[in-house]
């Protein structure tokens, strides 16, 4: 008879084997995250700077028949005929199971992360320099290393020796060489001198559904986002729009609910009339970016791309974004309009979306790169 | 209640319950019992064996049941290894009367693993193959990362079950045509030719075919074909296929195995005359332990009502019983169960004992999917014969699909194409293409799978997935390859950049 007082196994080594699968989980959402742009959860986080996303995590993936298709066997009350709710509670602990093993998680991810990955695909377009730029100065950042400086970092010194008496089969620290010595140092990236603004324009009128509203909302938070992130010296105006525009402030601008009509040349009057007062082309990068849903009054169409046409003249881009969740008929919308009129409009950049998930696409157009511009033209 | 018993009273405890094991006829084999936390407990649960090599696999699972357990939404109570000497973990924190009953219940399984044919065939002697696994893994993951192994375990991991199930039972290979020579043959020269040129093209066309019988065994095929495959890659699926038919037998006896623990402890706790408040306490754990499972089968309940069976038909047959089995009110009816120990597993036992008695007591019924809302079930019958053939179906594949390697050499280019051998359940898709692309991995080409839509035999499906993690869907078979010529003038005409 035997009974005995441990296992002999490593203490942590399901914490450790578990924190190995989180971090693959994170990494696995990181690769799909572009497909998670439009989720609430994302626009959510706000200034907090984490987000935390629902995702499907990765999958245990086997071979299984069509789920819903077979029928199955189970225990308790009811007559043939009763419905019940879902099968099964836990599944059976431990070994090699045969279910499908269906994950959800929530990750806390860094936002500085979702930044980086979402926005290293997008730029201003024709970014020009302008007069007395100060929108970004070049600042130096310490991003490398030398072996002669002022400022010794202690950490790449130390991992140097190492590595050096590793070489001679020694695995500790010690003997510190002149040659282990590095310092920090810095590369200067050249930034390009141009003052930008960015116009931000969205249609609240009664025809923006709750769900249409919500799709701009989105599309202009992650516009801010990335602007913000990438040249976070750009001013930016809000224009909110019915049959009347005004210049509203940013949390107006995210948090308004209007009804009336819809004429969006009002929109491109006053920020013509904003420009003129405030943004002169010569010293200034214009962005001019528009959200509806396409549902203007019709006689106001052509006043609107007479405006636009203007406007295109000294911007670096009007953008405009149709949003459209139902996706219905196009044929009396203003995109429509614009495919006749105005397609081959130089800096005048169209699109549309009927879900979240082309808000992306959408984001990608506006703001492609220069060489990729060029090739869609 | 924790830390009121010592090493000592549960070695005490031990030792009674093996002595009236021993009185009811049941030889029990040695059992290493250790005292663990836990932590250890849900580790080795989720790994399957202890010391199994690192997986974040292993780690996705013990995070899951760990946290139940700690939600106070589950509880493990014992954890066994069919493993000589076997080796059990008791739960650190569990009362007296649970470890009581554990122990009962992990003498049963260690019956069971020493004389059931199936759990009997598994290398028993396994902990050395898998510590050294381990450690080569480890050495693996440390010489081409870890991420890169973990990558290549998924991949192995999705298609390991799908190996022979019985390794007794070889189907012979398909024989070759031959020419059988005939009295009059050389009346008949031209007949006697046509005859030859098609024996002769028959066997051609059977040995190009690779592989010549479809393989069922897709780990090892890939292990032995696959083109591009480092030195250790190939000892990782290997690795992951011998571990995972150690697991297999244990999948075929689930319901048996469980049946068996529980009549150990019902039987021995009984016997124990614990003192009232400790029998109160006894009698709830095994209400617990035994209760049916609402949409799914609970093999404690359904496999002690099958035991129970067994032994009232032993006991006290009805008169067509009696007919039906020859031992029926003659053999000791735990000596029946003991008959039933050595050479039955799941399948068998259903087939045999699952009567409506037994469904009435387990409260069995068999459920369809709603259409509408697939969550959702209908309960469809509570005939014990339905019922019967839809477990034995589940329980005769171990509810895995048979997918077969039909062809190595698939459109001629090294592709692999595999069969689902239905029975009449198509795979799901999401699944299948996910998996498939795993398997492209390890393969290093193309991987399609033929199979039916839905419950439509008559619409065949492929799904095809490839090494660079797409996947696609086709109702007809994929073509073989246009020739060269066509395919490069077709790049010339549509360059990759510049149109969008």
């Amino acid at each position: 008879m035997t009974v005995v007082g441990e296992s002999g196994l490593p203490r942590d080594a399901g914490r450790r084997d578990a924190l190995h699968h989180r971090e693959r989980v994170r990494r696995k959402i990181a690769e799909h995250l572009k497909e998670h742009i439009g989720e609430e959860d994302i626009i959510a986080a706000g200034p907090e700077k984490k987000i935390r996303v629902p995702v499907k995590g990765t999958r245990r993936w086997q071979f299984i028949l069509d789920r819903g298709q077979g029928g199955g066997v189970g225990q308790g009350d009811g007559e043939p005929g009763d419905i019940l709710g879902p099968p099964g509670g836990l599944p059976a602990p431990g070994a090699a199971g045969t279910e499908p093993g269906e994950e959800l998680y929530e990750v806390w991810l860094d936002m500085d992360d979702v930044e980086e990955l979402l926005f290293s695909e997008l730029e201003l377009p024709r970014l020009k320099p302008k007069a007395d730029a100060d929108a970004t100065a070049a600042r130096p950042v310490y991003n490398d290393l030398a072996r002669i400086g002022p400022r010794l970092d202690k950490k790449a010194t130390l991992r140097e020796n190492l590595l050096r008496n590793a070489k001679r089969g020694r695995t500790s620290l010690g003997g510190i060489e002149k040659s282990d010595l590095r310092y920090l140092s810095y590369r200067e990236t050249p930034k390009p001198k141009h003052k930008a603004v960015a116009f931000l324009a969205m249609d609240v009128s009664g025809s923006m559904t709750v769900d249409r509203k919500r799709m701009a909302r989105l599309f202009f938070y992650w516009c801010v986002q990335f602007l913000r992130s990438r040249y976070d010296q750009t001013e930016l105006v809000f224009v909110a729009h019915t049959t009347e525009a005004r210049e509203v402030t940013e949390s107006e601008f995210f948090g308004r609910v209007e009804s009336g009509g819809t004429r969006v040349s009002s929109a491109f009057e006053l920020i013509a009339r904003i420009q003129r007062e405030r943004y002169p082309p010569e010293d200034w990068n214009i962005y001019i970016l528009h959200v509806s849903d396409g549902d203007n009054f019709a006689a106001d169409n052509a006043r609107t791309l007479e405006l636009i046409e203007r406007a295109a003249r000294d911007a670096a881009l009007v953008g405009y974004l149709e949003v459209d969740p139902a996706g219905g008929s196009r044929a009396h919308k203003l995109s429509a309009f614009f495919e006749r009129e105005a397609a081959s409009l130089e800096s005048f950049v169209f699109a549309g979306a009927v879900d979240d998930r082309e808000l992306w696409p959408a984001l990608k157009r506006f703001f492609a790169k220069d060489d990729v511009q060029a090739a869609v033209r | 209640m924790s830390g009121s018993y010592t090493l000592e009273d549960l070695r005490e405890i031990e030792e009674r319950c093996r002595e009236l094991a021993g009185e009811l006829g049941f030889e029990v084999p040695e059992v290493i019992f250790h005292l663990v936390r836990p932590e250890e407990v849900y580790f080795a649960a989720a790994n399957g064996l202890p010391a199994r090599y690192s997986s974040s696999r292993w780690g996705a699972q013990f995070e899951d049941a760990y946290g139940r357990y700690r939600r106070g939404q589950e509880r493990i109570y014992e954890l066994i290894f069919n493993t000589k000497p076997v080796h059990a973990y008791l739960m650190e924190g569990n009362s007296l009367v649970a470890q009581t009953l554990v122990i009962a219940h992990c003498l049963g399984h260690a019956y069971v693993f020493e004389h059931n044919g199936w759990l009997g065939a598994v290398d028993r002697e396994i902990m050395g193959r898998v510590v050294a696994a381990a450690e080569r893994i480890a050495d693996y993951m440390g010489a081409f990362g870890r991420d890169r192994v973990e990558d290549f375990l998924d991949a192995c991991h999705a298609i390991a079950v799908h190996q022979p199930q019985a390794q007794l039972i070889r189907k012979a290979p398909q024989p070759e045509p031959e020419l059988r020579e005939r009295p009059f043959d050389v009346l008949f020269p031209e007949e006697v030719q046509a005859e030859r040129e098609r024996v002769e093209a028959e066997r051609a066309a059977l040995r190009a075919r690779f592989p010549r019988e479809p393989e069922e065994d897709l780990l090892a095929f890939i292990e032995r074909h696959a083109r591009g495959l480092e030195e250790w890659q190939r000892d990782v699926i290997s690795i992951v296929r011998s571990e995972q038919s150690y697991f297999l037998p244990q999948l075929r006896t689930k319901i048996l195995n469980e049946g068996v623990a529980v009549l150990f402890h019902q039987e021995i706790c009984q016997r124990l005359f614990l003192r009232a408040d400790r029998y109160w306490e006894y009698e709830q754990l095994n209400a617990v332990v035994t209760q049916p499972h609402q949409g799914r089968v609970n093999p404690y309940n359904l496999g002690i009502n099958l035991l129970r069976e067994v032994m009232r038909i032993a006991a006290e047959p009805g008169e067509e019983e009696r007919e039906r089995w020859p031992w029926a009110g003659r053999d000791e009816p735990l000596e029946r169960v003991r008959a039933i120990i050595g050479a039955y597993d799941d399948e068998a036992l259903l087939r045999e004992f699952l009567t409506p008695r037994v469904c009435e007591r387990s409260r069995l019924y068999a459920f369809e999917h709603l259409e509408q809302d697939p969550r959702l079930i209908r309960i469809s019958s509570r005939e014990a014969d339905e019922i019967r053939e839809l477990l034995i179906a589940q329980h005769s594949t171990l509810g895995i699909p048979q997918v077969v390697i039909l062809d190595a050499d698939f459109r001629g280019r090294g592709e692999l194409l595999l069969e689902h051998r239905h029975t009449g359940i198509g795979l799901d898709e999401e699944y299948a293409r996910g998996t498939l692309t795993e398997v492209a991995r390890l393969w290093g080409k193309p991987v399609t799978v033929r199979t039916i839509e839905g419950r439509d035999a008559e619409r065949p499906l492929w799904f095809t997935g490839y090494p660079d993690g797409r996947s696609e869907r086709r109702t007809s078979p994929p073509d073989r390859p246009e020739r060269f010529f066509e395919r490069s003038g077709e790049r010339e005409l549509s360059p990759r950049r510049g149109y969008r």
